[in-house]
């Protein structure tokens, strides 16, 4: 990726210069403009060629099976965009894909106002380094670690249980019962997912230079003037890449919820948890009924455009002139 | 090959991929050269398994015995979601090996299983294959393919049945209960002896849903179930043996006999419960030895009865098939059905049983005792039927069946509501997938 990237800003400022190339009588440009044009094609081509067979052909070919009915193996059947239909009819994925916009923006919203007020008080603790190597560390652990974890904390005799009976409370909540399970991902998520987004923040806020604050403390402001005018303006750059992030990968959760209420391999999560990456999965690879691949990649590919959009959106929205300091 | 075909075998190849769920790339290994002697086998067990142990000594005998060479991979339990991919490329293995819901829903539904009449016209121990396997099991005509030949070759089977210990409720073994109504007088009993009568792990739809399906097959026979998902209208929920199986279901989840906290717990907690002593029955696999044996209370004996019989009909019980196929773009299809009769020789069917303690398909082998009940009742009954009574309609278990099961299971819903929820659902599933 960032191999291409360069080499397209390489590619584009060549063509920007060709005008003024032209009246030189060496066709071609410089020596360092041919140099460069003969270098494209080894650096991009191997990025290209792998994208290419890695990522866009399978694309284009889960485009196309979408289109068919089709159990993975065997004859396929042509349905034109049946499946599309038939996934957005089904109940079942709008609730999953509402449970992944659930994740995407409450999640979202919560992991990013957790970011923040943890930056400002990181920034002048004492032991803030420790502080933030104990934070990311959730982010180190695999979310498998944590869907197991949930039985042997959560189940009816389970560690919060014991922990509540001696307090007195004789009827705890059903923690693991079907409709409360996604409540608890998702707070399992922002847990685990706060410390990094919280790191990368910092680093931002790490860049502002100490005369700024200085200012702010001459001028009398309070820490949220201080977020609000110098902070935020400041890491906006870094907060928008970090949004583009958490977009991209709140759409592809599954793991965490495929263990959580999965029975660790026993069973299937309640639908209630459902989102539609899990939704794809379960109609692919449920492994108790024949494989519906169309309507699975039709899922996928709507998921796809789902982060397409929202990824397009966001960086107009969050779009602002760099604030050169 | 024409260029649509190669097209979509490319991009077949390509599908796995962009789900970009699994990351089930096809072994390179399954690339063998097409000698006479070499075999590419897919099991579905892992290397150090009770099961694999006896299948990688079946396979060493035929090696030494044959000359041929065997290239075993122990993938483990996704070998199927692996198959897939696989079979829309010519690298295909020559044999592998899965329990039936799997390998119908992968090669036997679709067209992709090679009829074994060989491997069944096969001598081994002076009996040919087909006579090995109990008659009762292959009369089960979904392995049978188009032509009447069935496409999978049965080594093992699994079956459930309601399972105590031995050791503290001997009376169960003399007196099971005769019948549903025995059945919940035996639980009031427990109930009243201060016992938490029963366990169920309610996370796991599938053991949620044998409480319904079995009561329904019960009463109005094998294929019952199979004969009302089938159906389009959903008239079908509207009668009133189907309401009677619900209501079973319940008295079941209303009557207080379940562990409390069976709604929110994660298995295996609530069969670890059971198996510490802390509930007095549960309704299971025929895996269950196997899997508590880890942390089954001292002394603790492992018996069973049958899901008890209702309206007095013979009960037909399940046996679910675990066993070999073949793809048809095998390399080796003579070798690999040679390989698989090879297998029900007498010494490894007996090593099935007693090494690793499951139900071997050859009536005249050996079993471990904890297997006693459940054998009895398979070579007893007169009908059998598969777990789920066969139903491989796309989703409709995961994503129809199963949500409403648990409700009704869970104690959410009552049966007359399970009903009408069914009926609707199943007539807007096949509006979309008829």
């Amino acid at each position: 990726m960032s191999a291409a990237t360069t080499t397209r800003r390489t590619a584009s400022s060549g063509t920007e210069r060709r005008p003024k190339e032209a009246g030189r009588p060496q066709a071609g440009g410089s020596t360092m403009d041919r140099q460069r044009r003969k270098l494209l094609v080894p650096f991009v081509g191997p990025a290209f060629i792998f994208y290419t067979a890695l990522f866009i052909i399978p694309a284009i070919g889960a485009a196309w099976i979408s289109l068919h009915k089709w159990a993975g193996s065997g004859p396929m059947t042509f349905v034109g965009i049946e499946n599309y239909l038939r996934v957005f009819r089904d109940p079942l994925f709008l609730k999953s894909f509402g449970n992944t916009l659930l994740l995407l923006f409450v999640v979202g919203a919560a992991i990013f106002i957790l970011a923040f007020a943890m930056t400002l008080v990181l920034r002048d603790m004492a032991g803030k380094k420790i502080v933030r190597s104990v934070i990311f560390f959730p982010h180190l652990i695999n979310a498998l670690v944590f869907g197991v974890l949930a039985g042997f904390i959560f189940n009816p005799g389970g560690i919060v249980n014991t922990l509540l009976a001696p307090l007195g409370v004789q009827n705890p909540p059903a923690w693991l019962a079907q409709d409360n399970i996604f409540p608890l991902i998702m707070a399992t998520l922002v847990a685990t997912t706060t410390g990094y987004f919280t790191t990368i923040l910092m680093a931002g806020v790490d860049r502002i230079p100490p005369y700024y604050y200085e200012d702010c403390a001459l001028a009398g402001a309070t820490p949220f003037q201080r977020l609000r005018y110098v902070i935020l303006p400041l890491t906006w750059d870094v907060f928008g890449t970090c949004a583009v992030l958490w977009t991209i990968s709140s759409i592809k959760i599954f793991e965490i919820i495929w263990v959580f209420g999965g029975s660790s391999g026993a069973g299937i999560p309640p639908t209630q948890s459902w989102t539609t990456a899990v939704y794809t999965y379960v109609t692919a690879f449920s492994g108790q009924s024949t494989p519906a691949y169309g309507a699975a990649t039709a899922s996928a590919i709507i998921s796809l455009a789902l982060v397409s959009v929202l990824v397009v959106v966001l960086r107009r929205a969050m779009r602002r002139d760099a604030v050169e300091f | 090959m024409n260029s649509k075909s190669r097209i979509v075998q490319a991009l077949a190849v390509l599908a796995g991929a962009s789900l970009a769920l699994t990351a089930c790339g096809q072994g390179s290994a399954s690339t063998a050269p097409s000698e006479g002697g070499t075999l590419t086998y897919w099991s579905m067990w892992k290397d150090g398994e009770p099961q694999q142990k006896v299948i990688a000594e079946a396979i060493a005998d035929f090696e030494q015995q044959t000359g041929a060479t065997v290239k075993v991979q122990w993938q483990g339990r996704s070998n199927t979601e692996k198959l897939v991919p696989a079979l829309n490329t010519n690298n295909v293995p020559d044999i592998v090996d899965g329990p039936y819901a799997k390998l119908a829903t992968t090669m036997g539904d679709t067209g992709q299983a090679l009829p074994l009449g060989a491997a069944y016209d096969t001598v081994v121990d002076g009996k040919k294959v087909s006579e090995l396997v109990p008659a009762k099991y292959t009369a089960i005509s979904n392995i049978k393919g188009e032509d009447g030949t069935p496409w999978m070759l049965p080594y093992s089977l699994s079956s459930d049945a309601i399972w105590f210990d031995a050791a503290k409720h001997p009376e169960l073994v003399a007196n099971p209960p005769a019948d549903w109504n025995g059945f919940i007088a035996e639980l009031d009993k427990l109930k009243a002896a201060g016992e938490t009568p029963l366990a169920a792990d309610g996370d796991v739809a599938g053991y949620n849903a044998l409480w319904f399906t079995t009561a329904l097959i019960r009463t109005e026979g094998p294929g019952s179930f199979k004969t009302l998902a089938s159906d389009k209208t959903g008239a079908g929920w509207d009668a009133p043996k189907v309401l009677a199986a619900a209501q079973k279901v319940e008295q079941i989840a209303k009557g207080g006999y379940l562990v409390p906290g069976y709604d929110a717990s994660k298995w295996p907690a609530q069969q670890q419960v059971w198996a510490s002593g802390k509930a007095s029955l549960i309704l299971n696999g025929s895996w269950l030895p196997t899997e508590t044996s880890t942390y089954a209370a001292e002394g603790f004996q492992y018996s069973s009865f049958p899901f008890p019989a209702i309206d007095g009909k013979p009960a037909a019980v399940r046996a679910d098939f675990i066993g070999w196929a073949v793809p048809k773009k095998a390399k080796n299809p003579g070798l690999a059905q040679q390989l698989a009769a090879f297998m029900l020789n007498k010494k490894y069917q007996d090593d099935y049983g007693t090494k690793a303690k499951v139900l071997p398909i050859r009536a005249d082998a050996a079993s471990a005792p904890q297997m006693d009940s459940v054998k009895k009742a398979l070579d007893n009954a007169t009908t059998v039927y598969q777990g789920g009574d066969g139903v491989t309609y796309a989703g409709y278990m995961e994503k129809v069946f199963w949500p409403i099961d648990d409700q009704l299971f869970l104690g959410k819903i009552s049966a007359a509501e399970f009903v009408a929820k069914m009926k609707d659902a199943q007539v807007q599933y096949w509006k979309d997938n008829g």
